[in-house]
């Protein structure tokens, strides 16, 4: 199991270094969705037109269903030879694999290649999405205490994203290694919470120790927010959404990146907004908290805007 | 040093004490669990078939589990259902191939309780194939019977909603027309997407033929309100009915300011039926073909 | 802190002077997140309170045997117990009010009013004054979660506790997701606005 999860790691590693050594071996260099009702290829060497383009030889279904075949329509060759895109009659779920076997010239010899989204593009999507869509702070309605503590200075804020960034991705990959080694071999589900927040308190520890030692001005700068770091719901939401998802090692670096940046972009936007509010002229009773709240909500509706994007 | 010693013991004590609270609970809950997770999913199914909660099941009923799962060798792959044989534990494990072509049929003997628990079922299909052969589960599908005549499917399904997935549940009739709609699991947002668990919305889908269902689209309208009122079934029962069957062919209204997921609902529901009217059709073929005698 | 405080002082104190929403302005973002209908600030605020109590009463029973230098990773270990306990049970028993919570119930560990009353007040205190105390915030916390969610369920779909009242949605605005924000904004102002008010009339006579 470990050993097999390992290897599953290495492989991604490897398919993420070096796509180019692997595709260049087939027939077909370069696969992709073009719009919802196309799936485009180019082959290694001009193909037959004849060929190319008797629909066929293609059989086309998502991976996880061999048995539907999708219709295809119509397929063209492009002027070079080498480019054949496949007309489909239904639009294609471009969220799923999709598998494309070819029939060559010869009756026997048969082709198979996989067409998905980029894998990066899937990363980077996490990643935007934890960023801004679900903003931690203004979709997900984490770490408000915090949030409104220390978001009066833009200088606090900055050090303070910092920090949590830094803390949610240490603590994001420990709770990972855990969560699959550990805690789903042995069937330890119920202990999640335990697990991690113990760790995010280990990481908390650990941080304050070795910026201690190695970057004592830094640490002066950072110290304070440390111990605010230790009970705060946005540091401990991410290992527990990555255990819900059941996501890999990239996909969790991602979320914890893009969880802490929003984080880091959520204080910035709201400690520019109070050293403005500062000056300004409020009715007495809405002094301090309330108003906050209100500026928030107005970010909040803001960033309502961003829901539905879709990165690749 | 002795400071660290009392820290260590103290530590350690607390550790274990927190570590059998927590274990009882999880002892004590985790059938507990299971139990109301299987009640709840019988709820919604007895539900989906027309009985409400209370209402008498007739003896004449009986529900099928049928079981697919995607077989890989090798080379190829192929489509693989198990079924139940007959009144008692017997299995049969037919395997069609991608063009749906009969390539096998073995029995398996397992009781229904096991067949019941995913994990056990699946070791117990694996080991029958042997170390070769990869079997996969796929999904699960119910068959309704009424004095053994087939009454209605009941399918389940995931897809891709507004936020996260939506999980549903529906009773589909042998002509593939929808008998009901249930959501189970959804992260929409509240007040918008989340207005796809109403019953007005779902209610859209009830008894929509399979021929309208192949092409329905969403429509960006209010929905008109003598409709909404038969949608949340506050007229009567007569009138409910003519109302579905005058908006049977038209297409889903959309929730205000949540047309994707609306869309996301409609297109998911298209799919799911559409792959099972598909599945069925080769499958009962197959059985005809071959002789094999089902329950259901 | 005196010890001759009456257990319904205790309480009291809890829900109105030193409410963890209003006054103390801990654990905000369950307050913001799911209070869009009463009964959801009802299930959190009974697990809250299960909590509050079960950790305040742990830590009062072994005050004297916690070490104090490993005192925060104690509470820290209790909370994160008695909230698996109450993550279970609620999955088991109540699925589908569970489902509606989400990662909220798991969260409950990190809230900072929990640690804060177990720093300031169980530690120090008898077991049956820490009761009361556990008692009393899980209470003001689920009176605040029920009055957000009060206002945001009525406006925002004309309905309480999932029953239909007013027969029309007012302003389908306050069930939104970002509303969250404004309603606790506005609460704070009025409860503020109250407080003012009182002391100018009373300055007056």
């Amino acid at each position: 199991m470990v050993f097999a999860k390992t290897k599953s790691l290495l492989l991604t590693l490897l398919f993420l270094l070096a796509p180019l050594c692997v595709s260049a071996e087939t027939l077909v260099v370069e696969q992709s969705f073009n719009g919802d009702h196309e799936i485009q290829a180019t082959f290694a060497t001009a193909a037959d037109k004849a060929v190319a383009e008797d629909i066929s030889r293609y059989t086309v279904f998502e991976e996880q269903d061999p048995d539907i075949r999708l219709t295809i329509t119509s397929a063209k060759l492009g002027a070079d030879g080498k480019n054949v895109s496949l007309h489909f009659a239904d639009p294609l779920n471009t969220a799923n694999t999709h598998v494309v076997a070819m029939k060559g010239s010869g009756e026997a010899e048969q082709t198979l290649f996989k067409v998905s989204k980029s894998y990066l593009g899937y990363l980077f999507g996490i990643f935007i999405s934890a960023l801004l869509i679900n903003n931690f702070v203004f979709t997900k309605y984490l770490g408000l205490c915090v949030f409104f503590g220390t978001s009066k200075k833009k200088s606090t804020a900055k050090g303070m994203g910092v920090v949590f960034t830094l803390v949610m991705v240490v603590s994001a990959i420990m709770s990972w290694f855990f969560y699959q080694f550990i805690l789903i071999p042995y069937d330890l589900n119920f202990l999640q919470i335990v697990v991690f927040i113990g760790l995010v308190s280990l990481t908390v520890q650990a941080v304050d120790t070795i910026l201690r030692k190695v970057n004592p001005i830094l640490f002066n700068s950072f110290g304070v927010f440390l111990v605010l770091v230790i009970a705060n719901c946005v540091i401990i939401a991410v290992p527990l959404i990555v255990a819900n998802n059941n996501y890999n090692f990239f996909e969790t670096l991602m979320l914890a990146l893009g969880a802490g940046g929003g984080f880091l972009l959520a204080l910035y936007l709201m400690s520019a907004v109070s050293e403005r509010l500062q000056l300004a002229n409020i009715p007495p009773t809405f002094k301090g908290l309330p108003i906050a709240f209100i500026v928030a909500g107005q970010f909040a509706m803001a960033f309502l805007g961003f829901s539905g994007l879709q990165v690749f | 040093m002795k400071d660290i010693i009392t820290i260590v013991i103290r530590l350690t004590v607390s550790c274990l004490m927190a570590a059998t609270v927590m274990g009882l609970c999880f002892i004590f809950t985790s059938s507990a669990k299971k139990h109301n997770e299987h009640v709840r999913e019988q709820r919604v199914m007895y539900e989906l078939l027309g009985y409400d909660a209370g209402a008498e099941i007739p003896e004449s009923v009986s529900l099928y589990e049928i079981y697919r799962y995607v077989v890989s060798r090798g080379t190829g792959q192929s489509i693989a259902y198990l079924l139940p044989e007959g009144e008692d534990d017997n299995f049969l494990f037919v395997e069609i191939d991608l063009d749906g072509k009969f390539l096998n049929a073995k029995p398996m003997e397992m009781s229904e309780q096991d067949a019941l628990e995913h994990d056990v079922r699946t070791k117990h299909i694996q080991a029958d194939l042997g170390e070769t052969v990869h079997a996969e589960f796929a999904d699960q599908i119910l068959i309704a019977t009424d004095d053994g005549k087939r009454t209605a499917y009941i399918i389940g399904g995931k897809f891709q909603g507004f936020k996260t997935f939506i999980n549903v549940m529906m009773a589909v009739k042998p002509d593939f027309s929808i008998l009901g709609l249930e959501i189970l699991e959804h992260e929409e947002d509240p007040g918008l997407g989340a207005e796809i668990e109403q019953d007005y919305f779902k209610n859209q889908f009830k008894d929509k033929p399979f021929e309208a269902l192949k092409v329905v689209d969403v429509v960006k309208a209010p929905i008109p309100d003598d409709y909404l009122k038969a949608l949340n079934n506050k007229v009567s029962e007569e009138d409910v009915l003519k109302f579905r069957e005058q908006y049977k062919d038209k297409d889903i209204y959309a929730i205000t300011g949540a047309t994707i997921s609306t869309r996301a609902v409609s297109n998911g529901v298209k799919a799911i039926v559409m792959k099972f009217a598909y599945r069925v059709t080769v499958l009962d073929k197959v059985l005809e073909a071959e002789h094999i005698a089902v329950p259901f | 802190m005196a010890n001759d405080k009456s257990s319904i002082q205790l309480v009291t104190r809890g829900i109105l002077s030193e409410n963890p929403i209003f006054k103390l302005a801990l654990s905000m973002c369950p307050a913001v997140g799911i209070s869009t209908t009463v009964m959801n600030g009802i299930m959190l605020g009974i697990a809250v309170l299960f909590v509050q109590v079960f950790s305040s009463v742990t830590i009062s029973i072994f005050k004297n045997m916690i070490h104090p230098r490993i005192r925060i990773p104690t509470y820290t270990l209790t909370i994160a117990t008695w909230v698996t306990v109450i993550d279970l049970v609620l999955a088991a028993y109540m699925p589908e009010a569970y489902a509606k919570m989400g990662i909220f119930v798991k969260l409950i560990v990190a809230f900072a009013i929990i640690t804060m009353r177990l720093e300031m007040f169980a530690c120090k205190e008898p077991v049956k004054d820490s009761f009361w105390d556990g008692i009393g915030m899980g209470l003001g916390f689920m009176v605040g979660m029920m009055a957000i969610g009060f206002i945001r369920e009525l406006l925002g779909s004309g309905a309480i506790l999932g029953h239909d009242v007013l027969g029309f949605k007012p302003l389908l605005f306050f069930i939104l997701p970002s509303a969250g924000f404004f309603v606790v904004g506005l609460m704070m102002a009025f409860f503020n606005w109250i407080e003012v008010y009182y002391k100018r009339t009373k300055g007056l006579q």
